[in-house]
């Protein structure tokens, strides 16, 4: 029976928001918007983006190997493809043909000097002269007789793997995903704390201001309101969560071709289930902090100015990114993996960029764990007590002092 | 066996004490009435019997032994700040509210029409709470009380927000449930409402009784030997045998001098030739007795 009641609290919870067509319109907006601005700076890059072939006059007989136009442009990749021309003469009827963005001509002496002359009427962007260096560096290494295979290695360039001096902490050194990886991670923190934990918020103020909590108080007993609550809105936050995931995974799918750079993301087991953990415990400390306001506060207006001062300790480790780069078992650092707010993103950046000790991790959990019961058995007194208290917020005097926690 | 034993309650908070040595019984199949101006301490006291306040001391017996998990099913309770959630259509958070009281989905399904219709609100049952009137949330209210079929209803203020329409409406609803076998404990200020319903009654005020029992015992105990009388003509300024003449609406409330009876007054007002259309012994009401007794003890706080 007690159960029932405590599912029957979070079903309603759940249901509440989720049925509702604004929780979806909100939960698509972020994607969505998210995809107009991708879609709009694609558009825009493309747009801007010149991709008229550039001409190459080979007056130092360099050229032993054609230029490579086989990669279809398409409107994601777009291509510069290269275009050798007998003279100049030749390039240059082209280019005011409009048919070439413009020409580089190699002069008889380049091997001489390196230099060559880009005849052109606008400042060429960098991916044209990435064309031309490379085309050039290639034909250089041909005429060296480089072997092809060796070729294709050193287009490819090389890949970096970082090891820590003990030995105990490897990881990828060209890895973007070891900065990308742990933002996710305090992004998606971020977003279920300030959405399942803000209904988590609302929900208690609006039943303190339309005085449904004490029915609910003769029905069920209070810690098992907060249970249904916190299992409700954690639903919200997840159910968020796996809608994301679903879309982004559908606009993979479509766009497989375009997102091989993520099969460069390898992440290990254990710090999949350390960030998970860490969220889920930041999660719940958040859970009962809001639920400690909601049962203090008397309005809707009072308790989020409260919302937003928690939002500053979340946001810390993004305040001092550069720290955790150049010092990622600094001072700073280590205290804000010890603050169950900023904790998932504080120690996952730390984890990706040095060595964190299994002692130390263990006590970033057993002090977070702890915070967690503190605040739990807070918002308990705090409930209680300020939850029937209507007209009044509820003083840190009166939560402390022992005869008021009794009643 | 009384349903509810409240024994000797006492609570405080911080320094300010709510209920002290607060004792009354509430016995099966009656309507209590559990009076006192605001700040008396009732709501308190109503507090603890369910179980939202712990005493300091003193215990509360309800239905044959402590509050349970289980008993909070077999309680409807209407507090005295009511509302519904505002954003919700009723049926809905009337749904939400029986499966609290441990009523399954089907018997809901089962139970709800029938009390929407039997309150009027078949019609307004999508409607979301903030829609509906001060009087149409009462008795939603009512609903949420009442669908679990609770052996004990607990009720402040029941009759606030409702036309005449719908207090006649809940009157005979508490009255039915009396006669189904409910224990009922109702709060409130209206003193006429307690006269025409309540069996039994405790009067508290600063958190102590002052006054508890039948209700005809209270009136009986507080009855003096003053009458009422409507004369043809105006009455002169002196009569004797009266000690004092009150004009009321179309009456007059005659004090008879001491060690003289409401007979013997009588008898007098004849021989003086008064001519009376009616003549009745003042039973004072109980809006009297609270205010005398609560005056008595200091009066309200506030």
């Amino acid at each position: 029976m007690p159960m029932n009641k405590t599912i029957n609290v979070a079903r309603y919870e759940y249901l509440h928001h989720v049925s509702n067509k604004r929780f979806w319109i909100i939960l698509l907006s972020v994607p969505l918007g998210y995809a107009l601005i991708f879609g709009l700076s694609i558009l825009l890059s493309s747009l801007t983006f010149d991709n008229r072939p550039v001409g190459i006059v080979d007056n130092g007989n360099l050229i032993q190997i054609e230029p490579d136009n086989s990669k279809p442009s398409t409107f994601f990749e777009p291509q510069i493809y290269l275009y050798v021309y007998p003279d100049e003469s030749a390039a240059r009827a082209a280019a005011l043909a409009d048919e070439i963005q413009g020409f580089a001509v190699l002069p008889e002496d380049y091997t001489s000097h390196f230099q060559l002359t880009y005849w052109t009427n606008k400042q060429p962007d960098s991916d044209v002269q990435a064309e031309i260096t490379n085309f050039i560096n290639k034909n250089l290494m041909v005429a060296e007789n480089i072997d092809s295979a060796v070729l294709k290695r050193i287009d490819e360039g090389s890949h970096i793997s970082l090891q820590s001096l003990d030995g105990s902490q490897t990881s990828d050194g060209t890895g973007w995903h070891r900065i990308i990886v742990p933002i996710v991670i305090g992004m998606l923190n971020f977003i279920v704390v300030m959405t399942s934990g803000g209904y988590l918020l609302k929900a208690l103020v609006e039943e303190k201001e339309n005085r449904t909590i004490e029915i609910m108080l003769t029905s069920v007993p209070p810690r098992e309101i907060m249970t249904g609550k916190i299992i409700g809105n954690l639903s919200i936050g997840l159910t968020q969560i796996i809608v994301w995931v679903l879309l982004l995974g559908v606009a993979g799918f479509i766009f497989r071709n375009r997102l091989e750079f993520l099969a460069d993301i390898n992440l290990s087991g254990s710090y999949v289930a350390i960030s998970v953990a860490l969220m889920v415990l930041s999660f719940l400390f958040s859970a009962a902090l809001m639920a400690t306001v909601g049962a203090a506060m008397t309005s809707t207006e009072e308790s989020q100015g409260v919302i937003g001062l928690m939002v500053i300790p979340m946001m810390f480790p993004f305040y001092f990114f550069s720290v955790f780069l150049s010092n990622p078992n600094g001072i700073i650092a280590r205290v804000l993996s010890f603050i169950p707010l900023s904790a998932p993103l504080a120690l996952s950046l730390r984890m990706a960029f040095s060595t964190v000790s299994p002692l130390e991790i263990g006590l970033v959990f057993a002090v977070i764990i702890i915070l967690t019961l503190l605040m739990f058995w807070l918002a308990g007194v705090v409930f209680k007590r300020g939850m029937l208290q209507y007209s009044k917020r509820l003083s840190l005097k009166e939560i402390f002092n022992k005869e008021t926690r009794n009643a | 066996m009384a349903t509810i034993i409240v024994d000797k309650i006492a609570k405080s908070f911080g320094t300010t004490q709510a209920v002290k040595d607060v004792s009354f019984e509430v016995r099966p199949g009656e309507i209590f009435g559990l009076l006192g101006p605001n700040g008396s301490g009732k709501t308190t006291s109503i507090r603890v019997i369910l179980d939202i306040y712990q005493p300091d001391s003193g215990s509360v017996t309800i239905l044959d032994g402590p509050m349970t998990y289980e008993k909070l099913n077999h309680i409807g309770y209407i507090p005295e700040e009511r509302g519904l959630y505002q954003d919700v259509p009723l049926d809905r958070c009337l749904t939400y509210l029986a499966t609290l009281k441990g009523l399954t989905e089907s018997q809901i399904k089962e139970r709800l029409p029938k009390f929407l219709a039997k309150f009027d609100l078949t019609e307004h049952a999508k409607k979301k709470a903030k829609e509906l009137s001060k009087g149409m949330q009462q008795k939603g209210q009512l609903i949420a009380a009442l669908i679990h079929d609770p052996e004990i209803i607990i009720i402040d203020e029941p009759f606030s927000a409702l036309d005449p329409i719908n207090t006649q409406l809940v009157k005979d609803l508490l009255i039915e449930q009396r006669n189904a076998g409910k224990t009922i404990v109702m709060s409130t200020h209206q003193m006429n409402q307690v006269e025409q319903l309540c069996d039994r009654l405790v009067l508290i005020n600063h958190g102590q009784v002052l006054l508890q029992g039948e209700l005809s015992e209270i009136r009986n105990h507080f009855r003096t030997n003053e009458v009422i009388i409507e004369a043809l003509n105006p009455l002169p300024e002196k009569l004797n045998g009266v000690s004092r003449i009150e004009k009321l609406n179309g009456a007059y409330r005659l004090s008879p001098q001491e060690g003289l009876s409401s007979h013997e007054l009588l008898n007098e007002l004849v021989t003086q030739g008064i001519k009376l259309n009616s003549f009745e012994v003042a039973v004072p009401t109980l809006d009297e007795i609270f205010i005398k007794v609560v005056k008595e003890s200091g009066g309200a706080d506030e």
